[in-house]
């Protein structure tokens, strides 16, 4: 299929899927299942839905909840001429391993699942030998799962923690006067250190010194020393390296008087953020991940992202979170590869996914990830840079994560290997 | 060996033998990580039979599968040779603690067990190299015989069944002999131990390394079969569950953790289709366990017996 087949043919789905929006809130009370015809076309969601990590899974349970309702309420999809409905099938591994494997072989093997959607991290490396064998397409939002064998895994969306380059760029463009930073972060593998690197390496190309990292364990339940050490240094930026602790420092943040620029990988239930600090204060933090209710969105290839934003507030009014939309892109982006493969078996769709052009979803899109981890299977484009105005998330710009890394790919490589991060 | 207890564990291995072609399979893999699971608890109930109730059995588990799993890997040493050496690792890594430790009893040793074995999982953490960091270290092999296919449950399965067979024996056997009676005289009857020249040191330090040893194997089984191993594995939550498994089990005989780690565990897969009250209802159970139960599962025939006993009784 050409380039202009497949764009057309993406188009009239999303559009459809927008459309199928419409029918769904008004019949959001009957399974649209119920009534159909169609042959049923399972998706995997082997993610964590109970414990601590449970708000980077269970939102995008959510979210994909009403794509499917979606998809289905405009007819089902049509992939090599069968008409299917969605049915998305989850396994709660509560980020525990061995829960993990039996969760992948439950969805591939006993509800048909075509692509398993997992987080990332360890569980997914408990999965990926089985799967790889098994051909079984797996995505995770944790690109540095990626190894050099891992074929059948792919990051079609948060290519973590790369993106946060673009906001540092932003910044730096925006504030030129702001010259020195200081980093705090959790000093785990998967998040911390990985986007630690990436920020170390955003600043350096910005010409902004870091003059302290404080790298702090799991345990921490007193953020103000970490805090006030910190700021002792007297630093312009304050950075959250993909913490999980984000209310806590910026709580200590706000009682300590801080005045410079807050930047942070993510600023998950931010409107808490407020409640307990002031929206003077939250004003300005510069992030990653938009609300979708963001006119700002208008354009990109995502079905109508102002309705799901309000569906899924309407259904969970308090469990947005970064990852409620990025599962559904990961769907959509899937379902339009298994349409152009005609085809919704692993091996086919994998193909048609690293042997084509991708449209990412906030636009451009190229296969990344040889330099750092051994195969390009990680989906780059433009990435919104979110500040928050008047106690609101806003899209400020798109910034572009395939062009900061074609040109500065080694100074990123050179902070992984610093902090002892695995590169091949 | 009383016939009638042959003839049940006969009976047992023949089930065994056939359950996992009659399972899905990731019940498939659910069975090996309970198989595993019982040689957890069981080796836990030794340690505990001195009377000692330590935080860091979890944590013994994680150095049996990290020295197996990194002698492995970046070793290219077969999987035969790293099993046993990740009992002798972890036997050896609680001898060491024992010094420090066994200068504590009762709840001092309880929280020192838990330093201790935090202070294990934070060299991990801190560690990237050799030890992975939080993310661990994945890519482990599988172990390698006859070209079977242990990556594959069923086979591993009868792997594990009999390793964990061989292991729960050997601990039955060490229970059952004087060294298992002077533990239980230590735990009950310490000072009278004293008196009469048992060194009651000594006997805390060797159930102590016996139970770290064969959870140190319990450790590697499992990642050989994940293929990854991570701190968070054998974090205090995991500790928590051993804990449970044993009290909700009971352990007064032998057989009262296996019987803990078998229901729990099978209560905990049921549970999976309510994924958001799953927790609630797990922990209802425990607290029904704890207040209807409280001589555990194992004492439940008894109950029953007792009841039975006292209604014939007032009939008559």
């Amino acid at each position: 299929m050409s380039k202009i087949e497949t764009n057309a043919s993406r188009r009239k789905f999303l559009k459809q899927v927008a459309a199928g929006a419409t029918t769904a809130t008004a019949a959001s009370i009957i399974p649209s299942r119920a009534f159909s015809a169609n042959k049923q076309l399972t998706v995997g969601m082997n993610i964590p839905m109970t414990g601590d990590l449970a708000p980077w899974g269970l939102p995008g349970y959510y979210g994909c909840e009403i794509i499917a309702r979606n998809i289905n309420a405009a007819g089902g999809v049509t992939i090599g001429g069968e008409t299917y409905d969605i049915n998305i099938a989850t396994y709660d591994h509560g980020y525990e391993t061995d829960k993990a494997v039996q969760g992948m072989k439950k969805l591939v093997l006993e509800d048909d699942a075509k692509m398993v959607m997992m987080l990332g991290g360890a569980t997914v490396a408990a999965v990926l030998p089985w799967a790889t064998r098994r051909k079984v397409l797996t995505t995770t939002l944790l690109p540095s799962d990626i190894t050099p064998d891992s074929n059948y895994l792919v990051a079609t969306c948060e290519s973590h923690p790369l993106y946060n380059v673009t906001g540092v760029e932003w910044l730096a463009r925006n504030y030129p006067d702001a010259k020195t930073a200081v980093i705090v972060t959790n000093n785990d593998v998967e998040y911390g250190l990985q986007s630690t690197a990436t920020y170390q390496a955003a600043f350096e190309v910005a010409g902004i010194e870091v003059v302290d990292t404080n790298l702090h364990g799991f345990d921490v339940t007193d953020f103000a020393p970490i805090v006030s050490s910190v700021l002792d240094k007297d630093p312009d930026i304050f950075c959250m390296a993909t913490s999980f602790y984000v209310t806590p420092i910026m709580e200590q943040l706000y009682h300590q008087g801080f005045d410079g620029k807050i930047i942070s990988c993510t600023l998950d239930f931010y409107h808490e953020i407020i409640a307990k600090t002031s929206v003077d204060f939250v004003n300005g933090t510069i992030f990653q991940f938009p609300d979708f209710d963001d006119p700002a969105l208008a354009d990109v290839n995502f079905p109508d992202p102002g309705g799901f934003d309000a569906a899924f507030r309407a259904d969970h009014p308090n469990d947005w979170s970064a990852v409620a939309w990025e599962y559904p892109v990961i769907l959509l982006n899937w379902i339009e590869n298994a349409q152009a493969a005609g085809s919704v078996e692993s091996e086919a769709v994998t193909a048609q996914m690293t042997g084509s052009e991708q449209n990412f979803v906030f636009g451009g899109g190229s296969w990344w990830g040889s330099q750092l981890w051994g195969l390009d299977n990680v989906l780059v484009g433009k990435w919104p840079v979110v500040v928050v105005e008047d106690g609101r998330a806003r899209i400020q710009e798109y910034g572009d994560l395939a062009a900061w890394l074609d040109a500065n790919n080694d100074v990123l490589i050179k902070h992984m290997k610093a902090l002892g991060l695995r590169t091949v | 060996m009383r016939i009638r207890t042959v003839f049940f564990l006969s009976l047992l291995y023949a089930a065994l033998i056939v359950l996992p072609h009659f399972l899905k399979y990731h019940q498939q893999d659910f069975l090996i990580f309970l198989t595993i699971n019982i040689l957890v608890v069981v080796s836990y109930r030794l340690v505990t039979l001195t009377g000692e109730w330590s935080l860091i059995h979890a944590v013994m588990m994680g150095v049996g599968a990290y020295t197996s799993a990194l002698i492995s890997k970046n070793f290219d040493i077969s999987f035969w040779i790293t099993l046993p050496l990740a009992g002798v690792m972890a036997g050896l890594v609680a001898l060491l603690l024992s010094y420090p430790l066994f200068r504590m009893t009762q709840f001092y040793f309880l929280i020192g067990s838990f330093a201790a074995g935090e202070a294990i999982r934070l060299t991990w953490i801190q560690f990237i190299k050799p030890f992975g960091g939080t993310g661990g270290t994945s890519a482990i092999p599988s172990p390698e015989l006859m070209n079977i296919d242990f990556l594959e449950p069923i086979p591993y399965f009868y792997l594990v069944l009999i390793v964990v067979s061989i292991c729960v024996y050997l601990l039955y056997r060490i229970e059952n002999s004087r060294i298992g009676l002077t533990l239980h005289a230590v735990h009950w009857k310490g000072v009278l131990a004293e008196s009469v020249g048992v060194n009651t040191w000594n006997y805390r330090t060797l159930a102590f390394v016996i139970g770290s040893l064969f959870v140190g194997i319990a450790g590697a089984l499992k990642v050989h079969y994940i293929g990854t191993v991570a701190p968070k594995q054998f974090d205090i939550g995991f500790m928590v569950f051993i804990l449970i498994w044993v009290i909700v089990g009971g352990y007064r005989t032998f057989y009262g953790a296996i019987i803990g780690a078998v229901v729990l565990s099978i209560l905990d897969e049921i549970l999976r289709g309510v994924e958001q009250l799953r927790p609630a209802i797990y922990g209802a159970t425990l607290i029904f366990f704890i207040l209807y139960l409280p001589g555990g599962l194992e004492s439940l025939p008894q109950k029953i017996r007792q009841k039975f006993r006292a209604n014939r009784e007032s009939a008559t």
